[in-house]
């Protein structure tokens, strides 16, 4: 008897939740968007970098570090050109906020802080980097603004 | 005129505002603004000043570092994205923040639609 009544509110726990999150998700689908986009960003960056360019195309413009950069073939080579072989991002926190009025376009600001750990160097780099991601037809994005800059001490 | 004195002369004007008449920021902001402060989501401009005008001190004083910006697509909207420092009065050491601001053109002024404001922790 003790166990039916355990799963039974076990059962109930379960469905709250899940109804908890589709409300959630309802209502800052953006949210969910920009945390799958920054896990996905920051994994290509530290394993496969050259995939970055998969996120681009020829009207994405990135500022890093006050550089401006036009365009996926001058982005990618840019982030292939870095200085440094292997790192590895730490991701603090992450904002985001629909860019459009509601109806508009559906583009995604993402703004993201945290931490990168340049293999053989003592001491991470703090940094925040914004994203405004443009919706493309197959349901995914593409990164057409991006600006970084690190956070000196 | 040309994107990066146009951003320049706004976040010139946002910050003079801030630390001169912290009100008067009501004027820079629309009832379908957003600002994310801190993680906090607020939305329209009387809340968002109202919640700008509350903050835990009286007296600041915003220091620029960098300020960087983008055309944000065809609408004729721009990025800006800042850092910088803010001083509190009484306090000994400044806070280092970075902001994101969607400006959108409205009959040949600039207003903030999109606002994040994050402090950065060593």
């Amino acid at each position: 008897m003790f166990i039916f009544l355990f799963s039974f509110a076990k059962n109930i726990f379960n469905f709250i939740l899940e109804i908890s999150t589709m409300a959630e998700t309802n209502k800052g689908m953006e949210e969910e968007v920009a945390s799958a986009f920054v896990n996905h960003y920051y994994h290509l960056f530290d394993n496969d970098r050259s995939s970055l360019s998969t996120l681009y195309n020829a009207t994405s413009l990135l500022t890093f570090e006050g550089q401006k950069i036009y365009g996926v073939e001058d982005i990618s080579n840019k982030l292939k050109q870095l200085p440094f072989d292997q790192c590895r991002h730490s991701i603090s926190t992450v904002d985001s906020q629909p860019s459009s009025i509601a109806g508009g376009c559906g583009g995604i600001i993402v703004f993201v802080s945290g931490s990168l750990q340049l293999h053989g160097e003592d001491h991470p780099l703090r940094f925040s980097q914004t994203f405004h991601l443009i919706p493309v037809l197959q349901g995914s994005f593409f990164v057409q603004n991006e600006m970084f800059r690190l956070n000196y001490g | 005129m040309d994107p990066d004195a146009v951003a320049k002369a706004f976040v010139e004007h946002y910050y003079s505002t801030f630390d001169g008449n912290r009100p008067g920021l009501v004027s820079l902001y629309q009832e379908g603004s957003m600002l994310t402060f801190e993680g906090q989501k607020i939305q329209g401009s009387q809340n968002i000043v109202a919640k700008l005008t509350s903050l835990p001190f009286n007296q600041c004083k915003h220091n620029i570092t960098t300020v960087d910006c983008q055309p944000s697509g065809p609408a004729g909207g721009m990025l800006v994205f800042v850092s910088g420092n803010l001083q509190l009065a009484g306090e000994q050491h400044a806070l280092k923040f970075s902001q994101m601001f969607h400006l959108i053109s409205n009959q040949g002024t600039y207003y903030v639609f999109n606002d994040i404001f994050r402090l950065n922790y060593a």
